[in-house]
């Protein structure tokens, strides 16, 4: 097994002295894709946002690459790689999706480089080629979403945080967004992804853990997963 | 409630005080200098019920307070009525334009609100101050309906000149003392109260509280009316005991200083008014010594600057935590 | 017909006064939700800085400017080191920064009237002489504050939407997480945006204060109606600003036409309050939905 690139050491951390994580630990090896499931409400986006640094941590710690990141400044950690792919509507909403894309690339200071990764991201993303002019909140849901991804592609970094992405879409938009995905993990991308149901975990996760009330309740592999029927009932919703 | 076990003692002792300081020989000056400090404590401990317990940004305090003034000044003059049949008119006019700058205050938040309320004070500040149009002469005086500029005298005062003679300022200290605890009893009193807690529950978390049911309508409507009235009361004594009312009293120096003792005080706790009104008069007179001459507006600024910047709870928020502090450190102290 | 062309010149210079002072505003507002109530003491910092520089220290006038303007910009700097700063993250940030601005402002202008007295001075940046349309004279200086101003705003307009630094500051404004996320410092940000509202309300100072005279309190009207401006176009809408900017002056040459001067800043006030009562966002301005 690799070396882990981002280790989570029992964290806790919540919003006015109310814990939403109560003691998490986590590990996501370099190239593997780790999904992180859970009912909403139960500290799977603040999990995110400690990792990003915009929620500071009670205890504990988190590391990258074997370095501390936490209580580091939110920009900061993005300079140390660190891409957070945030849920929803959170595209620079007045902005042009070339625009947002550039924004992306803000700590990027080559122009041949943001150049580049704007080819590469469009080549991924042809959809977002096509609106490239048109200002980001005439955008489709779907199409926000791949915004939102290829914003996020657009710093390249080590280690990319997706925030649900199958919220609120439509089954057909659902099934491209996890089809770019799994192109990422082709590429060799390393991914901490969240999501509320346990659906798409077998397609794409490399491990699986169930966070209920601020804990890990269940980890292992989607394999494994399939064979509680219990969890299953309650996780997908069978 | 621990909270009026606590503060009912303290409250006697200071207003026992502040009765007994004039027979101890406290100096004229000094009683003038008091008397000061009574109105404007009034006023701010009126704002801070707004600003403060309702969370209502409102900067148009000092506009309430001329409503009551210039209504006290005219009535003595135009219509030649006693200033203590004047006062209670000039509280309740002062209710309803307090009433009226709520009702337009009331869909709008934050740094709208001091927007509004500050234009609505700096309206009536450029209309007095520009208004030359004669409504009478005297002989070939041209004289306009506030006086502009010069403001408005000759109305009379409360009386006290022909009641105690030579000591007519102790009559004036007993009156801004009296409204000053009657408005310090209401402060306290909505602070404590239901409603004072619906507030609290809506600065904290508004959409929790609009959501169990608390109208913020309602209550802001409320408290804007029922602190202009004392507000109100505070511009009639100031007419009364200065014999003149002027645009002054809407110029932003004062306003600022006003603020500061609210923010020196601590925005939103009952004592704070008092102890910032006290320690700005006293700062006041400090700056105003030949030594600091055309200092004082550059150190009040600074000061309510730093204060917000270094003690954004204000010092009536220092002392409270401090004596938590000093508490615990004791053991558990009891009643705690 | 000369009444209309002497309202629409001296509209438009209003106009274009009022959109150099009101984009910095406008920016501050969308960046940091913050009420610059130092907006009024950097107008008259510029109008001193330039006269200091022409009269005192013999400096060309487009040197002045620029003195003008770095002198606001470090002030508008200062109040992000000094004050902003450590502020920002609170809750209770839009109140408490409006008082802390509104007490350095009153600092600064009894500053002013320590350094350079109270008497009205002559602003040296202007220019003499003038042209004719039919009956009504125009003055080279009318042109000049025209001139300058629309020169400044293509400027601004094209940083926001060009380079690396506009773009940062309007992905601020629009979401301060996701800026961050994208490795913004915002910290760097909001000093940035202040700096540059800073020197914009300096310049317009300098503007300003050339038609008019120059004191301490010269920028406190003009702030009131950079204020009135945000408001009908919504806070923090810069584009919205600048047709407002231009309503506003017009309609001001107008009403101190028609009226006299006396009720022409009480009645651009009644206008904000009933445009706030009527649309409590801005007459341009989108309701924003706040998250509980």
């Amino acid at each position: 097994m690799a070396e882990a690139l981002l280790e989570l050491e029992n964290i806790v951390a919540g919003y006015h002295n109310q814990p939403v994580l109560k003691g998490v630990s986590l590990d996501v090896a370099e190239g593997s894709v780790v999904m992180v499931i859970g009912p909403n409400g139960h500290g799977k986006t603040t999990l995110l946002r400690c990792v990003s640094g915009l929620v500071s941590l009670s205890s504990g710690g988190i590391r990258l690459a074997g370095t501390r990141i936490d209580g580091k400044r939110a920009d900061r950690i993005v300079s140390d790689g660190v891409i957070h792919i945030p849920q929803s509507d959170l595209p620079f909403q007045d902005m042009s999706v070339i625009d947002n894309l550039m924004m992306g690339a803000y700590l990027t200071r080559a122009r041949a480089d943001i150049r580049r990764n704007i080819e590469e991201v469009f080549d991924l993303l042809p959809r977002l080629a096509e609106r490239r002019g048109q200002t980001a909140s005439t955008l489709s849901g779907g199409e926000r979403r791949m915004l939102a991804i290829g914003r996020g592609l657009m710093a390249g970094g080590r280690i990319l945080l997706v925030d649900e992405p199958s919220l609120g879409l439509a089954p057909i938009v659902i099934e491209q967004i996890y089809g770019i995905l799994t192109d990422l993990k082709a590429n060799g991308r390393t991914i901490l992804l969240v999501e509320e149901s346990a659906a798409r975990a077998t397609e794409i996760a490399d491990r699986v853990h169930l966070l209920d009330d601020g804990r890990m309740i269940w980890s292992g592999m989607p394999a494994d997963l399939l064979k509680r029927p219990e969890i299953l009932e309650t996780y997908l919703g069978g | 409630m621990s909270g009026w076990k606590r503060d009912l003692p303290i409250g006697l002792v200071v207003l026992a005080a502040l009765i007994a300081a004039p027979a101890f020989g406290l100096p004229r000056f000094w009683i003038t200098t008091v008397t000061v400090f009574f109105i404007w404590a009034t006023v701010v401990s009126q704002w801070n019920l707004v600003f403060g317990v309702a969370g209502i940004f409102s900067l148009a305090q000092m506009a309430i307070f001329a409503i009551g003034g210039y209504t006290t000044a005219m009535m003595g003059l135009y219509l030649e009525w006693s200033l203590w049949l004047a006062l209670p008119v000039s509280g309740l006019l002062a209710v309803v334009f307090g009433a009226v700058v709520g009702l337009a205050c009331l869909r709008l938040t934050g740094a709208y609100v001091a927007l509004l309320t500050l234009a609505i004070a700096y309206i009536l500040f450029l209309l007095i101050v520009t208004d030359t149009d004669c409504v009478y002469y005297e002989g070939t005086v041209c004289r306009s309906l506030t006086e502009g500029w010069k403001g408005l005298g000759r109305y009379g005062d409360y009386g006290f000149r022909d009641l105690f003679g030579r000591d007519f300022h102790l009559g004036n200290y007993g009156l801004a003392l009296a409204v000053l605890t009657l408005a310090t009893l209401f402060s306290f009193a909505i602070v404590r109260s239901p409603m004072g807690l619906a507030f609290r529950a809506l600065r904290d978390n508004p959409g929790y509280a609009v959501s169990r049911g608390v109208s913020r309508f309602k209550y802001q409507l409320l408290v804007f009316a029922l602190s202009a009235f004392f507000t109100g009361l505070a511009g009639s004594v100031y007419a009364g005991v200065f014999s003149v009312i002027g645009p002054n009293v809407l110029q932003l120096g004062l306003l600022l200083f006003l603020l500061s003792m609210m923010v020196v005080g601590g925005v939103g706790r009952p004592w704070g008014p008092l102890i910032g009104a006290a320690l700005l008069m006293l700062v006041d007179e400090t700056l105003k010594e030949e030594a600091f001459a055309g200092y004082r507006n550059i150190g009040l600024g600074l000061i309510l600057a730093a204060v917000v910047v270094l003690l954004p709870q204000g010092l009536a928020g220092g002392i409270d935590n401090l004596a938590r502090r000093l508490a615990r450190r004791g053991g558990g102290a009891p009643g705690e | 017909m000369d009444t209309a062309v002497q309202i629409v010149v001296s509209g438009l210079t209003l106009g274009a006064m009022y959109a150099v002072g009101t984009i910095g505003l406008s920016l501050v507002w969308g960046a940091l939700r913050m009420l610059n109530m130092a907006h009024g003491v950097l107008i008259a910092i510029g109008g001193y800085f330039s006269y200091q520089a022409i009269d005192g220290w013999g400096l060309p006038m487009p040197v002045a400017l620029l003195v003008a303007m770095l002198a606001g910009a470090a002030m508008g700097a200062l109040i992000y080191f000094c004050a902003a700063r450590f502020m920002f993250r609170n809750e209770a940030f839009e109140n408490n920064i409006f008082i802390v601005t509104f007490g350095l402002a009153i600092a600064l202008e009894n500053g002013i009237l320590k350094v350079f007295g109270g008497y009205p001075l002559a602003q040296p940046f202007s220019l003499d002489g003038g042209f004719r349309i039919g009956g009504v004279y125009v003055p080279w200086q009318n042109v000049l504050i025209v001139v300058v101003s629309v020169a400044v705003m293509v400027v601004m307009a094209q940083f926001l939407a060009k380079t690396r630094m506009g773009r940062a500051i309007r992905a601020t404004a629009q979401n301060r997480d996701a800026a961050l996320l994208m490795g913004v410092p915002i910290g760097a940000v909001f000093a940035q945006v202040l700096a540059i509202a800073g020197s914009l309300a300096a310049l317009s100072g300098v503007l300003l204060s050339s038609i008019t005279t120059l004191s301490p309190q010269v920028g406190f009207d003009p702030m009131l109606k950079a204020f009135i401006i945000c408001v009908i176009a919504g806070l923090g809408n810069v584009i919205g600003a600048l047709y407002a900017a231009f309503a506003m002056g017009l309609f001001e040459a107008a009403i101190q036409f028609f009226l006299g001067v006396r009720f022409a800043l009480p009645l651009m006030l009644l206008i904000v309050i009933a445009a706030l009562i009527w649309r409590p966002y801005g007459v341009f301005g989108k309701k924003q939905v706040t998250r509980l």
